[in-house]
């Protein structure tokens, strides 16, 4: 199958069975685009990742655009965005309108109650491939630590992490 | 919450532009964690929603597929305007922001490799993986006393990172099982 096509479709499914988020499907991208496919390095997969946390806008759509850029240029570019939030976005009006009738009821609490374990197991591990694919060695595992400890312990703005990784890259600490 | 009702005073009209305008504000300010961003536009700026509203419908829209952002850009529009509603907030979240975001982000791309720009991206890629992992830990504490809870994160963990099983197996193979044996007792509410 032609690679812009393949990867379109594959981001559609990803994006539909995304409970829990975008960050969930890093893992399984990861792995058909570099390993499977070898489209990007993990090098330039990690770059994708990189520049949409230090850029604004809508950062895993940006990501998916990237990638879709490197595949097939603008136009796979733009399917590849489309198809990220487009259906999620179909089943988000359906579902509100469900999920608001049935509120507070014990079948609902229970499927939240089912769901939520998956979808964090998901964004961990998503977090863990990225350290992967970008693997810079022990200091860079020392910004990811140190990025997770000042996240979890403090009050503080994430993006002065992201920055303050950013210049430990750029002084060339990494 | 009271101060957040005194912040914005009355709380201003939902037009369709108001949507617009409002969500595009979001994505453009949204560097890091556009969540943020909405709470603070959203409740405190505009006072459309409650903190209790917010919290709750960002919890549904956690498990719906799709980046949460969005979902909860679709429902916030859809609950005050339907489906011309969702249309204007997803508009003005994406519109401009993709645009925008695409040709800067296309531009460093061009020169990512760079010593320079090749360290910064290292440097931040790193920091952002700790973010995600962060994010994915406070998120469990809730149910750090079920044991139930803490193995289906860990077998959804190990499935997608250790084992590298396709995404669509391990949320067929485990979301069934952990729905079967959830209990539907109340969720202490936050």
């Amino acid at each position: 199958m032609n690679p812009s096509v393949s990867l379109v479709t594959h981001i559609a499914l990803l994006a539909i069975i995304s409970f829990g988020g975008v960050p969930g499907v890093l893992p399984d991208l990861h792995d058909f685009v570099v390993t499977s496919n070898s489209w990007l390095s993990d090098r330039e997969f990690a770059n994708c990742f990189a520049i949409v946390q230090a850029i604004p806008g809508p950062n895993m759509i940006l990501m998916m655009s990237f990638i879709g850029w490197k595949v097939g240029g603008l136009p796979t570019a733009i399917a590849s965005a489309l198809v990220t939030f487009g259906p999620p976005c179909a089943l988000s009006y359906a579902a509100f309108h469900f999920w608001d009738r049935f509120r507070e009821t014990a079948w609902q609490q229970r499927v939240r109650r089912g769901l939520a374990p998956v979808t964090i197991g998901l964004v961990i591990a998503g977090g863990y491939v990225m350290t992967r694919a970008g693997d810079s060695g022990w200091p860079g595992l020392a910004v990811t630590a140190a990025a997770v400890a000042l996240m979890l312990a403090t009050r503080i703005n994430p993006l002065w992490l992201v920055a303050a990784g950013g210049a430990l890259g750029g002084l060339g600490a990494l | 919450m009271a101060h957040a009702l005194d912040e914005a005073g009355a709380r201003s009209p939902v037009t369709l532009g108001a949507l617009f305008a409002a969500f595009l504000k979001t994505s453009m300010y949204g560097f890091g964690g556009p969540i943020v961003w909405v709470r603070r536009i959203i409740v405190d700026e505009r006072g459309w929603l409650s903190d209790r509203d917010f919290a709750d419908l960002l919890s549904f829209c956690q498990f719906l597929p799709g980046p949460n952002v969005v979902s909860l850009t679709v429902c916030i529009g859809a609950k005050f305007r339907g489906p011309a509603g969702a249309l204007s907030a997803l508009a003005g979240f994406i519109l401009v922001p993709w645009m925008v975001g695409f040709a800067l982000g296309a531009f460093f791309l061009s020169y990512a490799q760079t010593p320079l720009l090749q360290g910064i991206l290292r440097g931040v890629a790193a920091a952002a993986a700790g973010l995600l992992i962060a994010t994915g830990i406070r998120l469990l504490l809730p149910h750090r006393r079920r044991p139930m809870a803490l193995a289906f994160a860990a077998l959804a963990f190990i499935g997608l990172a250790l084992l590298k099983f396709p995404l669509l197996i391990v949320v067929l193979g485990l979301v069934p099982l952990s729905i079967a044996v959830a209990r539907p007792d109340r969720v202490p509410a936050r």
